[in-house]
């Protein structure tokens, strides 16, 4: 048995080259991302000559914005914290008796 | 414990945007009279008070020009039907045209709020949602937008917003909260957030800041299922945007968002459960959760239910609704919800509200199955700690290949 013998469906192709719209008026949901992103420039530890002083209000479009978003989130994963990883167990099962998880406070 | 949950070594979410269960599923009710979507004559009223029914006619783009709204004021309209806050108020769901209407230019364009997909025009999801296990009661966290709802996916609770503010810093050290991955990586177990790329970025903004070590790309989950590298718990994040690659070629958004193309995002579902699905260790110890992480305004006929009160409460200034200080005891809408594994049998339709043996979902499942898989915990927030787990839906029977579909036409997207 393999994956040649799966039952297959097919996607529904469709024209990606007149569906792409780069110029689209960014959503509140965009909009609330650029906005998120410019405060974590100034929260994050970015030295503040490689800000990007971009003015987030003259941002309009889905192709404008991930410019915007691409040069910030690179910055944050240049400077922000990262901790130690994880131990990985063996396996993904639970582990026997208690966990050395930290409990989390009630809301 | 089954043989499904003593193999299960990988838990995936994929969380997708701004569809309500109706809107994506509601046509399979048709096939499958289990699955609790439409009849066909639903409908609610416009603002000339004719009744505007429900029609299979969602086109995958152009017919939500604006933005549905699904702020919490929004959503209040679609789900009382405009009637002003007053205690023990009636959930009517006949709002949903008359809060469109004040976003349209005109009446008739307000009707497509009640359009959804005939099943074959989506044929991934809705494929997954036949072949394995669907929810007919799995509820957004909040009845309200993106963040705050993603919230409960990665913490348990909003803790206390209803909005998209960017909240989670100040709030999460003072609540001493941590996300799933924390509470993961301080049990010795992996986790990781995938976002597409660098240019679509994740909603989890906060995190970048606070602890990147949790943060992958999407080429980074298919190499990872490629090689078996998966980590315990991977949550990804589909495109939210338009945008060049970095050789030049065409992304379009992934993400359902409207008025994004639907059928990107179809197709990016297909290719995530393809990843798993082709490697044959991985797939016979995965289970990936398809879900949505609200209704984006759009219509579902089922009144969301009350539930347990989430410790915060959301002041009149922040609900927008004169009177309604929010105390979290009320879920959001339906969400479209699809559980996949080869240990789920074929046509599982898990019963929701006002159903025999009816169980209730919400966005707090997440991390509360999480963390009473890995960590065998039922500990979290209060919400975690009421939340339906989903993981009792695995067997003890795997299904052979020839009995678990496959999308090649995804791989290759």
């Amino acid at each position: 048995m393999a994956i040649k013998d799966a039952p297959t469906v097919d996607t529904i192709d469709f024209d990606e080259a007149e569906a792409y719209n780069p110029d689209r008026p960014i959503s509140s949901l965009i909009r609330t991302q650029l906005l998120h992103l410019h405060h974590a420039e100034y929260l994050s530890k970015i030295p503040a000559k490689e800000r990007t002083n971009i003015n987030i209000n003259t941002l309009h479009t889905e192709g404008q914005a991930s410019e915007y978003i691409q040069q910030v989130t690179a910055l944050l994963h240049k400077y922000g914290k990262k901790s130690k990883p994880a131990r990985k167990k063996a396996s993904g099962k639970k582990p026997a008796g208690k966990s050395k998880a930290s409990s989390v406070a009630r809301a | 414990m089954s043989q499904g949950l003593d193999n299960l070594k990988h838990i995936v979410v994929l969380m997708m945007e701004n569809r309500s269960f109706d809107h994506m599923l509601g046509g399979l009710t048709q096939k499958n009279a289990k699955i609790n979507g439409l009849q066909g004559n639903e409908s609610n009223p416009d603002g000339n008070g004719d009744p505007v029914q429900v029609s299979p006619t969602a086109d995958y783009r152009g017919q939500l020009n604006h933005d549905p709204d699904h702020h919490f004021p929004g959503v209040d309209v679609q789900i009382y039907g405009g009637a002003a806050f007053a205690p023990g108020r009636t959930t009517t769901m006949d709002g949903f045209v008359k809060s469109y209407g004040t976003q349209s230019p005109n009446v008739d364009d307000s009707h497509a709020i009640m359009k959804y997909f005939a099943p074959q025009n989506i044929p991934v999801l809705t494929t997954l949602a036949t072949e394995y296990a669907v929810f007919n009661g799995w509820f957004s966290s909040i009845p309200g937008p993106t963040i705050c709802n993603r919230a409960f996916a990665h913490y348990g609770t909003s803790f206390g917003n209803v909005d998209m503010n960017l909240f989670l810093v100040s709030a999460a050290d003072k609540a001493k909260i941590p996300t799933i991955y924390q509470r993961l990586a301080a049990g010795g177990h992996s986790a990781k957030l995938y976002y597409y790329d660098q240019p679509s970025s994740t909603m989890e903004i906060v995190n970048l800041i606070t602890d990147q070590s949790f943060f992958g790309v999407f080429s980074d989950f298919v190499a990872d299922c490629k090689s078996g590298n998966l980590p315990d718990y991977s949550f990804v994040e589909p495109n939210y945007s338009d945008h060049p690659a970095p050789d030049g070629t065409r992304l379009l958004a992934t993400d359902q968002h409207p008025d994004h193309h639907v059928l990107a995002g179809d197709n990016f579902i297909g290719k995530v459960y393809d990843c798993i699905r082709i490697n044959p260790k991985l797939w016979q110890s995965t289970v990936l959760l398809i879900v949505y992480d609200e209704h984006g305004g759009l219509y579902d006929h089922v009144a969301p239910p009350d539930c347990q009160k989430d410790g915060f409460k959301a002041p009149e200034s922040a609900t927008g609704v004169p009177g309604l200080t929010f105390e979290f005891d009320r879920l959001g809408i339906r969400v479209p919800a699809v559980l996949v594994s080869p240990y789920i049998a074929r046509g599982t339709v898990v019963p929701g509200k006002g159903e025999a043996n009816g169980r209730i979902f919400e966005h707090a499942s997440i991390p509360a199955t999480v963390s009473k898989h890995f960590l065998g915990k039922d500990e979290g927030t209060v919400r975690e700690q009421n939340a339906e787990t989903f993981l009792d839906l695995l067997g003890d029977n795997l299904r052979p290949d020839n009995d678990c579909v496959f999308f090649p036409k995804a791989m290759k997207g």
